[in-house]
């Protein structure tokens, strides 16, 4: 049976990166102006080119796409045949709105895998309409690309495509992130995260035998996790614990029965939930009735941010008053597979210099399992 | 009201579960060995170069190994009659056990039924809440399942990466009582050796436990066979030397060497040992006889290094990859996971019997033929598989 891969391109992604505007959504014409080429089609195309020279074997793919430049006019350029267009973008000029509808109509092909061309911006319109529905793998073609979606290079994309159709990847959590629109029009360049996107994943395997191997999938690898955390907030119960943003947190506090909030940060004590989705006022005033107090957070895959991106709400007073020593940082072994160092950008020079002094953290990736990882200060 | 509740199977996930391994060709296809392990072996009723046993010194069909089973079977017995704890310690186990303290150059040792028996049974008792073991990345099963039984924390190091080990140590330091750091000696998939001077002199800074299981480097490094201790010339100061009778001393059994209070201890702690029959005598016979031909025979640890050589430098002058081993283990790489699998058919059917070893337990794109050298190889033998591996290897386009 042949795979069904969804692919989009947002055409206009990228334009506005080269002639220094924050993305191209609505800023199109000045983008033009200021002397912007489309470049996602390029790009779109590139990935393609490569994709068949890992597929050697010729899998049975049938790709679901767009009219002209949203897709279908890159699958002919490199003699793709195997295609049906399900949406056709009205006029010539596409915006986020024809990303949303053609994502609409790609709901209902059954897809495996939503392939894109874009940027942060392109993948958070795909999110609001797929959600968790469709696995998402984004080729690197906008001005910003945080979101834990995207391939590194057109290159690598390619490969993590023929890696995925021929089962040696498989799916799991994925990181949507993107600026924060609310404080950039206030003159600051804050990355935060929307949402926890289905994407690509290598999987964990435990060795149940001499030499068999059983893949485990990332829910039971956070199982693991969760355990974990119980017995800390077993073993501390005398401190506040502040669980961060995303998924593999959110799964932990879901698993112990805390009703936690994805996006935001929640304070627990003794494993009840104390105060949901609070900012760093709130952090402050609680850190005074409990001055003792541990943070819980994972990081962002690939990028590896673990503050600073995010979880802006941990200010540097707050890491400060509660004590680098008292962070807990976990993750999937999958996740850091593909993150190489961790991050921090807490935006005081100052306490970036004490995490730096550090140089490693370790971080729980099982049950009473850790590792080190080496630890950057300061983002890119 | 009660509801009708549909009477569970008692046992039919027994069939599920093996089709479901087979469906995924993850079963074993046990295969038979028609000629007991012989450099020269009759498996499947084929005849064959074998090249997968860890019957290194080819000791398992030496004529003192034989008479020592024999004459320890007519002198005590088939069996032993007991745990050791309670009335199965027959003198010849305290033999065995003196003479290899002697070999091992430590103050004391003491036999498990099974290697896989000292490190499930030790290692829990080791550590536990409140501690923490540091593991190579690389270590085999057998220490991972008994770390597993412990209660502590456990941390991982990078391969082979000392600064790594260290960055754990610093962090351990502070929050742990007891810190034991564990590693394979010589590692089974790559053939390469753990660093164990610099792991004992990094595990001294901290008051850190030493422990390794030195499995494939017993009997093949180190002078005359006697495993990393004396490979490092550290003998005595490794806190836990784990061994195993059944590779290179062509035997069966687990074994401990160190302190005489490790042994008092380990004895007295490890419920493997203390809830399971002890070797029969023809069993300690033979590990005798094998630490004598050891320490009498130097000829077999010389003949496994000539040819491990010997094959390792032709094997990379026809083109292959053999990694980064150091001993008698010398992987062939060949990539993809198909490829090994059909390299190691194609060797069995022209006469060569070496397995391979494929994703996830090596890389995606390391897989590879595990070849492990046996001293009773000749020459011939040696340049009829060598030959085998350049004809196949020119076919399946691998040099």
């Amino acid at each position: 049976m042949s795979i069904k891969i969804g692919f989009l391109i947002n055409p206009i992604a990228g334009m506005g990166g080269r002639v220094g505007l924050k993305g191209t959504d609505g800023v199109v014409d000045e983008a033009v102006r200021l002397g912007a080429h489309p470049v996602a089609r390029q790009k779109a195309e590139e990935m393609l080119r490569a994709f068949s020279t890992f597929d050697q074997n010729h899998q049975e793919v049938l790709w679901i796409t767009c009219a002209g430049n949203m897709g279908d006019a890159a699958l002919e350029a490199v003699g793709i045949t195997q295609k049906q267009i399900v949406y056709s973008p009205r006029g010539n000029t596409t915006s986020a709105h024809d990303t949303k509808n053609a994502c609409t109509h790609f709901l209902t092909q059954h897809l495996d895998l939503l392939v894109f061309c874009g940027g942060d911006g392109t993948a958070r319109d795909i999110f609001t309409v797929v959600d968790k529905k469709i696995p998402l793998l984004g080729i690197p073609a906008g001005v910003k690309m945080h979101s834990g979606i995207f391939g590194v290079t057109t290159h690598a994309t390619a490969k993590m495509l023929y890696a995925f159709i021929t089962k040696q990847l498989t799916v799991g959590d994925a990181e949507i992130m993107d600026l924060d629109e609310e404080l950039y029009r206030r003159g600051e360049w804050k990355i935060r995260l929307y949402g926890i996107a289905r994407g690509i994943i290598e999987p964990t395997y435990i060795q149940v035998g001499k030499s068999c191997f059983e893949s485990v999938s990332d829910d039971e690898v956070k199982d693991e996790l969760a355990d974990h955390i119980k017995d800390e907030l077993e073993k501390h119960s005398d401190r506040m614990f502040l669980f961060c943003t995303g998924g593999t947190i959110d799964y932990i506090a879901k698993k112990l029965n805390i009703d936690n909030t994805l996006l935001g940060i929640d304070a627990v004590y003794q494993k009840k939930l104390l105060a949901k989705d609070i900012n760093e006022e709130q952090i402050l005033q609680l850190l005074k009735q409990y001055p003792k107090a541990k943070i819980l957070l994972s990081p962002i895959g690939a990028q590896g941010f673990i503050l600073g991106r995010g979880n802006l709400q941990l200010s540097p007073a707050v890491i400060t008053k509660i004590g680098i020593e008292n962070i807990i940082v976990v993750a999937t072994p999958s996740k850091l597979i593909h993150t190489p160092v961790l991050r921090v950008d807490t935006g005081d020079a100052l306490l970036d210099r004490r995490f730096a002094k550090h140089g490693y953290l370790m971080v729980v990736i099982g049950y009473r399992l850790s590792r080190v990882m080496k630890l950057q200060t300061n983002s890119f | 009201m009660m509801t009708q509740i549909t009477k569970r199977h008692p046992n039919k996930f027994l069939k599920d579960e093996y089709n479901e391994l087979v469906k995924n060709h993850l079963e074993w296809n046990i295969r038979i060995l028609e000629s007991g392990s012989k450099p020269h072996s009759i498996v499947n009723g084929k005849e064959v170069i074998m090249l997968c046993s860890n019957n290194y010194l080819n000791l398992s069909n030496h004529p003192r190994l034989v008479k020592g089973a024999i004459d320890a079977a007519q002198k005590y017995g088939a069996g032993s009659g007991s745990v050791r704890a309670i009335a199965g310690t027959l003198k010849i186990h305290t033999e065995v056990e003196k003479r290899l303290a002697r070999f091992k150059r430590t103050e004391a040792a003491l036999i498990y039924q099974t290697g896989f028996a000292a490190n499930s049974g030790l290692i829990p008792q080791l550590v536990g809440e409140g501690d923490i073991v540091i593991s190579d990345e690389l270590n085999h099963g057998s220490i991972i399942d008994g770390v597993r039984l412990t209660k502590a924390d456990r941390a991982i190091y990078k391969h082979r990466d000392m600064s790594d080990l260290e960055r754990v140590l610093k962090d351990a330091d502070k929050k742990y009582r007891r810190i034991l750091i564990i590693t394979d000696g010589v590692f089974s998939m790559d053939g390469d050796i753990a660093p164990m001077d610099k792991i004992v002199k990094l595990a001294n800074e901290f008051g850190a436990m030493t422990y390794v299981d030195d499995a494939h480097g017993e009997g093949v490094i180190g002078e005359d066979g006697r495993g990393i201790g004396a490979h490092f010339h550290i003998e005595g100061k490794i806190d836990v030397e784990m061994g195993t009778f059944s590779k290179a001393f062509g035997v069966v059994g687990g074994l401990i060497a160190g302190s005489q209070d490790l042994v008092n201890f380990a004895y007295n702690k490890s419920r493997t040992w203390l809830l399971s029959g002890s070797h029969p005598p023809a069993v300690s016979g033979a590990q005798l006889a094998a630490i004598d031909v050891l320490e009498t025979e130097p000829e077999h640890v010389k003949r496994l290094w000539d040819n491990t050589s010997y094959f390792k430098k032709e094997l990379n002058s026809l083109g292959f990859n053999t990694g980064g081993s150091e001993t008698p283990i010398t992987p062939v790489i060949v990539g993809e996971s198909g490829k090994a699998k059909e390299l190691s058919n194609k060797l069995y059917e022209e006469g060569v019997f070496a397995l391979p070893i494929v994703f996830p337990m090596v890389a995606r794109d390391k897989a590879r033929i595990r070849t492990m050298m046996n001293a009773g190889l000749t020459q011939k033998d040696l340049d009829f598989a060598l030959n085998k591996f350049e004809k196949l290897g020119k076919q399946l386009s691998i040099i």
